[in-house]
């Protein structure tokens, strides 16, 4: 549904569905954090971003369309074939049988999820978190530049400018001849 | 642990903290100079983190339960990426300043990509890998599209961006089927799953998906059909910087994580390695042949580059490891010096990047043209040059893993290559006259120019130093 | 019983329709985000999928890092494709052959 649709705010709704369906699996499995996060960050806010956008650009979606046709028979047979390997692929799963021991942070029994991760993420994995971090920061620093653009003739309020001003620069005395008035 | 940690992460800790600084320096200074200034000021850092890393540290080091390595395989790439990065700086800063580009964010841009590229290097499990990867291209991804009112580069950016994200999606979809194989990300305890039983479907698919992803990153061939673009839309600086520095990382990171994680299966690996690297030199050879965009030239003579490198991994031994960065070497000097001359090409104040304009540049101005003239020698593999001694080594490499095919096929691509790079130096000598280019080269690419024209030659001789380094660079990894 | 190769299967069919979402609409750059994205969402179920079947964490932290990227990655793309529709008030791929491919 999520690439069929022709109108691409009903495509970002199915996304939103399978991301909530996702969630609801994740809540299944025991990992609730995750299961949350996903919500809060996708649903929240991508899928958000996402409708913002679409909604945004004003664009004439039919004509994309127009091509579509052509490739569907070919899309179909490599989705086929491709959905087979893998499906015959994960009809029987086999992890290596020294996979237990390799284990870096096992699942502690005592404590629920999300302390579990906030354990690990901040101890082990700190390093990998700073560099999210710096990820996210070239993010914004990357959208700043690219879409922020200086306004002419906006008046701003200079904070700085006000406090320094003084008598010296803001009145000027003028000795006014009488009967003449200032030019 | 965790002191012993920081020590071992202190060259991108430092660059990090450089990189956080000099934006905020940036965003409160009030002069106009601002982003000139801090090109000089980030390159010249960026030399002398180049020789700390270089000099300083020796051994090899583990940092994060393993996650991290710091060893002589990724200094060596890390030396190469950091002044190659430096270089590219100063190169780039007239052409921005002409173009009006020149804004305070792309020398710190750029210092991000090099600290996402000095993790990839020294990335020894699966989530270092990718968080390097993707701090790397997120910077990667704006700077292709800096030039924002400029739709050629916007293009470029956007379909830089598509191909990437994809290939990050086919990347973590291998590391999570490996990661379900082996029950660790760390690049050592997959080698001993897979050493310990015998593979299974999941971990080949695994596999395939990973090389797949990463040959997506070096653009070698069947997944090459982004570089062309971008190279050609993007800001000239900008396309420099994609051919050389991110190419390096990508090639060291794939030769650290097939050895290392998926050593015990090499025999798989090493056929679809040689495959991809056979297609990358021939296609990238043959379509360079009809372009007439000297930029478009350029990213297949890459492809075709990334398949001889390639092929040094294919071979799977110390000896092809070493050809590898050997080759990645000189591959980025001849690069940095024909887009110095790229970079300055101008008629009446606007870039030019179409061939014919070259016509009878040898008149115009002699030495410039012989540089050139060398630099591309060099890159076809004519003999007496460094590109006919990296290619050499190649070759030996794959044939002393009895993997005759390969050489063959890439002794073929490359006479078949030699033709376009001949046909830019006829434009030069004999073309047709046509309007002469603006003669306003800035010092420091006809310095950059020369030096490495020259390089190619006296390379020669002291090829060999760079031989040993890299030899005690590999040496590390497989011991 | 719903075992770990049914968790495996809905990844694998959801990365699946991803990569077709994008063979399929080769034009529109928006819904080639999405596919992205379901590409991104596949990856996670069989990140967290493995992590449960080996009770093991790293599974979980590796597909937070992955959440956290993938909300990046969505903002930088989409900043781009918003840079690309003011110059050319479309945001078809095709199209635009200046550059050819």
């Amino acid at each position: 549904m999520v690439v069929f649709s022709r109108n691409p705010v009903h495509a970002v709704l199915w996304l939103i569905l399978a991301f909530l369906s996702a969630a609801g699996l994740f809540v299944i499995q025991g990992a609730e954090f995750i299961a949350m996060l996903l919500i809060i960050v996708y649903v929240g806010a991508v899928a958000v971003l996402f409708l913002f956008v679409v909604m945004m650009l004003d664009v004439d979606f039919a004509t994309l369309k127009a091509g579509m046709a052509r490739y569907i028979p070919l899309g179909l047979l490599i989705g086929v074939v491709f959905l087979l390997i893998l499906g015959l692929e994960f009809t029987e799963w086999s992890s290596s049988a020294i996979a237990p021991e390799q284990r870096q942070a096992i699942q502690p029994s005592e404590v629920q999820n999300t302390v579990a991760l906030g354990n690990v993420i901040y101890t082990e994995y700190v390093f990998l978190f700073q560099i999210a971090g710096l990820i996210l920061l070239v993010a914004m620093i990357g959208a700043i530049v690219l879409t922020h653009r200086k306004r002419e003739g906006v008046k701003k309020q200079d904070i700085v400018a006000q406090i320094y001003r003084d008598s010296d620069s803001a009145v000027t005395l003028e000795d006014v001849p009488s009967g003449k008035g200032l030019s | 642990m965790f002191p012993g940690d920081l020590t071992t992460i202190l060259p991108e800790l430092v660059l990090a903290s450089y990189g956080l600084a000099a934006l905020i320096w940036a965003v409160f200074s009030k002069t106009p100079r601002t982003g000139t200034a801090l090109i000089w000021l980030t390159s010249f850092f960026l030399v002398g983190l180049s020789l700390w890393i270089g000099l300083a540290t020796t051994g090899t080091k583990e940092a994060f339960g393993g996650a991290f390595v710091d060893d002589g395989f990724s200094r060596f790439a890390k030396v190469v990426i950091v002044l190659s990065s430096a270089v590219v700086l100063l190169l780039s800063q007239d052409y921005l300043e002409r173009e009006r580009i020149l804004k305070f964010e792309f020398p710190v841009l750029v210092v991000f990509a090099v600290l996402g590229m000095m993790i990839m290097v020294s990335a020894h499990g699966l989530m270092v890998l990718y968080m390097g990867i993707e701090l790397q291209s997120l910077s990667l991804y704006v700077l292709a599209a800096f030039h924002r009112n400029y739709s050629k580069s916007t293009e470029a950016g956007l379909k830089y961006f598509v191909l990437g994200a994809l290939s990050s999606g086919l990347l973590l979809y291998g590391a999570s089927l490996t990661y379900g194989f082996s029950g660790t990300t760390l690049m050592s305890g997959i080698s001993e799953a897979i050493a310990n039983d015998d593979t299974s479907v999941g971990l080949l698919f695994g596999l395939a998906f990973l090389i797949v992803g990463l040959a997506f990153k070096v653009s070698a061939a069947p997944f090459h059909m982004w570089a062309p673009d971008v190279y050609e839309g993007a800001p000239t600086p900008v396309t420099l910087f994609l051919a050389t520095a991110p190419k390096v990382a990508a090639m060291v990171l794939f030769a650290r994580l097939l050895r290392e994680a998926f050593g015990p299966i090499a025999s798989d690996w090493q056929v679809i390695i040689g495959g991809i690297a056979f297609v990358s030199m021939f296609l990238g050879s043959i379509a360079a042949i009809g372009q007439v965009d000297i930029k478009r030239l350029m990213a297949y003579s890459s492809i075709a580059h990334m398949g001889y490198a390639l092929m040094g991994i294919a071979a799977g031994t110390e000896q092809g490891f070493q050809a590898m960065l050997l080759y990645m070497v000189i591959y980025t000097v001849m690069n940095v010096g024909t887009f110095a001359f790229i970079l300055s090409m101008r008629k009446g104040g606007r870039p030019v990047s179409d061939i014919y304009s070259l016509g009878l540049y040898s008149r115009q101005s002699p030495v410039k043209a012989f540089s050139l003239l060398l630099l591309l020698f060099s890159l076809a593999g004519i003999v007496p040059l460094v590109g006919f001694f990296a290619k050499l080594y190649v070759f030996l490499a794959v044939i002393d893993v009895g993997m005759y095919w390969l050489a063959l096929g890439g002794a073929i691509a490359s006479v078949i290559g030699a033709y376009y790079y001949l046909r830019l130096v006829y434009f030069m000598y004999f073309g047709e006259a046509g309007e002469d280019l603006d003669d306003t080269m800035p010092r420091i690419s006809m310095i950059t120019l020369v030096i490495s024209g020259a390089l190619v030659i006296v390379g020669v001789a002291n090829l060999f130093g760079i031989i040993d380094i890299t030899q005690a660079a590999t040496g590390m990894l497989f011991n | 019983m719903i075992g770990l190769e049914h968790y495996l299967i809905v990844a694998a069919v959801l990365f699946v329709t991803g990569v077709f979402g994008i063979f399929l609409n080769r034009k529109n750059v928006i819904i080639i985000l999405i596919s992205i994205e379901l590409i991104l969402l596949a990856v996670n179920i069989n990140l967290v999928s493995f992590s449960v079947y080996l009770q093991d964490l790293v599974g979980q932290v590796f597909a937070m890092f992955v959440l956290t990227v993938a909300a990046a990655e969505a903002a930088i793309g989409l900043a781009i494709l918003v840079c690309f529709f003011r110059n050319r008030k479309s945001i078809s791929v095709d199209d635009v052959s200046i550059l050819r491919g």
